[in-house]
């Protein structure tokens, strides 16, 4: 079988990826659409006041209607994309590589070395995600720079535990003491053994992540927190026009809805990835509980472990 | 507490001796003390957390059962579908919505704030309103901090569930077709025992890290859902202190919520010995 074909089965496996697949594939064509085009999909340019048409309710004329200065919110929307699906994959690609680095080498070299990256990491995980990526975010100012930097310091600690525990499982495995006894290299053992093995669990963690590095992303920017004030962003259009939420509920409804249908394909694009990858979701292993990660290390008469 | 003129380690030292004694410094806002604004808006969020952190166990527990006891039946993928929507909504969209559909279209809850305005609060004794009216006896009280309760604390909830639902559903599913749970069926127990004794027991002990994380993500979540609804908590005490760069504030805001999130991780550790007796404390395993 060839690999397109396998790689469309995997992504159409059930109905679950499915919908994951289609949602998300359309969104992030018209993002890149918009990207490469410099705007000029959108039906109407997203900042074109028309005082003849404000507040006009959603038509085939304004998919989504317009707001209160008649600009049309569809091709709003259309604009915000580019930032709303770049910015999260920067930062899950970013916490990713950096958890595949750090947690293969906590993972095989255990000692010293597992105990300080996982420490550090531990304390990492106890910031609660939203207060802290506001807090930096405040500090370094607006810009997207700032606003990705910001949510990638609270983005990272559950990769390197993710990839930790997958690579003590690798490193436990015999062809990792063959390898060994060949007198392989770190980095090719790495490269050969530990990283194919670990990058299932972590593509389909990360691509549920996207999801909810977009959620965060977006509340930074409804509560007007790091996106820089002339850069479009769905969580900022719906708190804009928040006021009008009596009057004209579906112009603040519609963009958040436009959040959660996102949100919503990569998580269930990722549940669907898991279903058929079988990949087991472990909580211990991903967040933190020293108890059952030492069941776990006794239970198992692993070799590795010197 | 500053001490400004040292260089940076001392600073850094006189910081830390100050905040472990519990001296947080003063809010250059206000001009009153960090500690005692903190003890003031803590307790709201308390409710807040406490009441809707209830619910999410409750919800999250019970559906991930349910749907995992009833494995690809239509119940399953109703449930599936359910907590993966809801679980994905940004928390400001349920809380507009919230706030839309039952104040506005429905009006049976009020918008915001902790009581009615009528109501005369009960003195300070836990700091929770709803416990301190209840200890007084203030039944009217009680009943307006309930009732203004009721939608932050279910919209906080139910934005939130989904993660324990889909933890519990995949621990129910590896538990259920166990050698262990075969040979309990062989032993001749009934199927309601097996599943309660066998199955959910052993179900909740990875459910458990879940529920520790998720004090921590309510907390968190409580800056935008104080924000709308207008509640007088530590979260929006944060936000304001954010927008207004106020960095005193917000170093012990900050504080405080780690300081729960651990506290929510120690009582799960401690957790893991009830429900797994394999495990015990204090012993390198």
């Amino acid at each position: 079988m060839s690999d397109v074909n396998r790689l469309r089965r995997l992504l159409f496996a059930n109905y679950l990826s499915t919908f994951g697949v289609i949602t998300v594939g359309i969104f992030v064509l018209l993002a890149f659409l918009e990207v490469v085009t410099f705007g000029r999909i959108t039906p109407y340019g997203p900042y074109a006041a028309n005082f003849q048409q404000t507040n006009v309710l959603p038509s085939l004329a304004h998919l989504f209607g317009t707001d209160f200065e008649g600009r049309d919110i569809f091709s709003q929307v259309i604009a915000c994309l580019p930032v709303d699906i770049g910015i999260p994959i920067v930062v899950v690609l970013v916490s990713a590589v950096l958890g595949i680095i750090l947690g293969t080498v906590a993972g095989y070299f255990r000692g010293w070395c597992d105990e300080v990256i996982m420490r550090v990491t531990d304390m990492f995980l106890a910031f609660p995600t939203i207060i802290m990526s506001l807090a930096i975010a405040a500090t370094l100012g607006p810009s997207l720079l700032n606003a990705t930097i910001s949510l990638i310091f609270v983005w990272w600690p559950p990769y390197v535990r993710l990839v930790r525990g997958s690579v003590l499982e690798v490193a436990a495995e015999d062809f990792v003491s063959v390898s060994k006894a060949l007198n392989s290299s770190f980095f090719y053992i790495m490269r050969k053994d530990a990283i194919p093995n670990v990058l299932p669990s972590v593509i389909v963690y990360a691509t549920t992540d996207i999801g909810s590095a977009l959620a965060t992303l977006s509340t930074l920017g409804y509560l007007g927190i790091g996106i820089p004030p002339e850069m479009p962003e769905l969580g900022k259009m719906v708190s804009s026009i928040s006021y009008n939420l009596y009057t004209y509920p579906w112009q603040v409804i519609i963009p958040a809805v436009i959040v959660m249908v996102i949100v919503a394909g990569f998580s269930f694009l990722g549940e669907g990835l898991r279903e058929s990858l079988d990949v087991k979701l472990r909580p211990h292993i991903l967040l933190r509980s020293k108890p059952l990660e030492a069941l776990e290390d006794s239970a198992k008469t692993s070799p590795a472990s010197d | 507490m500053y001490h400004l003129n040292q260089p940076i380690q001392v600073q850094l030292y006189y910081f830390f001796s100050s905040y472990l004694s519990g001296n947080f410094g003063t809010d250059p806002q206000t001009g009153r003390s960090i500690a005692s604004e903190v003890a003031f808006y803590l307790p709201n969020t308390l409710e807040l957390v406490l009441a809707s952190f209830l619910i999410v166990v409750v919800l999250g527990v019970g559906l991930g059962y349910l749907s995992g006891m009833r494995f690809s039946k239509k119940s399953d993928s109703a449930i599936r579908v359910f907590y993966l929507f809801t679980w994905s909504t940004p928390t400001f969209l349920g809380a507009i919505v919230a706030v839309l559909v039952f104040t506005s279209y429905v009006p049976i809850f009020p918008s915001g704030g902790m009581y009615s305005q009528s109501i005369v609060p009960p003195s300070t004794i836990t700091g929770i309103f709803v416990l301190d009216s209840l200890i007084e006896g203030n039944i009217a009280a009680f009943a307006s901090g309930i009732w203004h309760l009721i939608l932050p604390a279910m919209a906080l909830a139910l934005l939130n569930f989904g993660i324990i639902a889909r933890i519990m559903r995949s621990s129910v599913l590896d538990v259920r077709w166990s050698t262990h749970v075969k040979a309990a069926r062989a032993r001749g127990l009934t199927e309601g025992k097996v599943w309660s004794r066998h199955i959910l027991r052993n179900a909740l002990i990875d459910t458990n890290t879940m529920v520790a994380m998720m004090f921590g993500w309510l907390l968190s979540d409580t800056v935008i859902i104080e924000q709308v609804f207008a509640w007088p908590g530590i979260g929006q005490f944060g936000y304001q202190a954010i927008i207004a760069d106020n960095y005193p504030v917000l170093v012990a805001v900050v504080l405080v919520f780690t300081a729960g999130v651990i506290v929510a991780n120690f009582i799960a550790d401690v957790a893991y010995c009830v429900l797994d007796p394999r495990i015990t404390l204090g012993e390198s395993a």
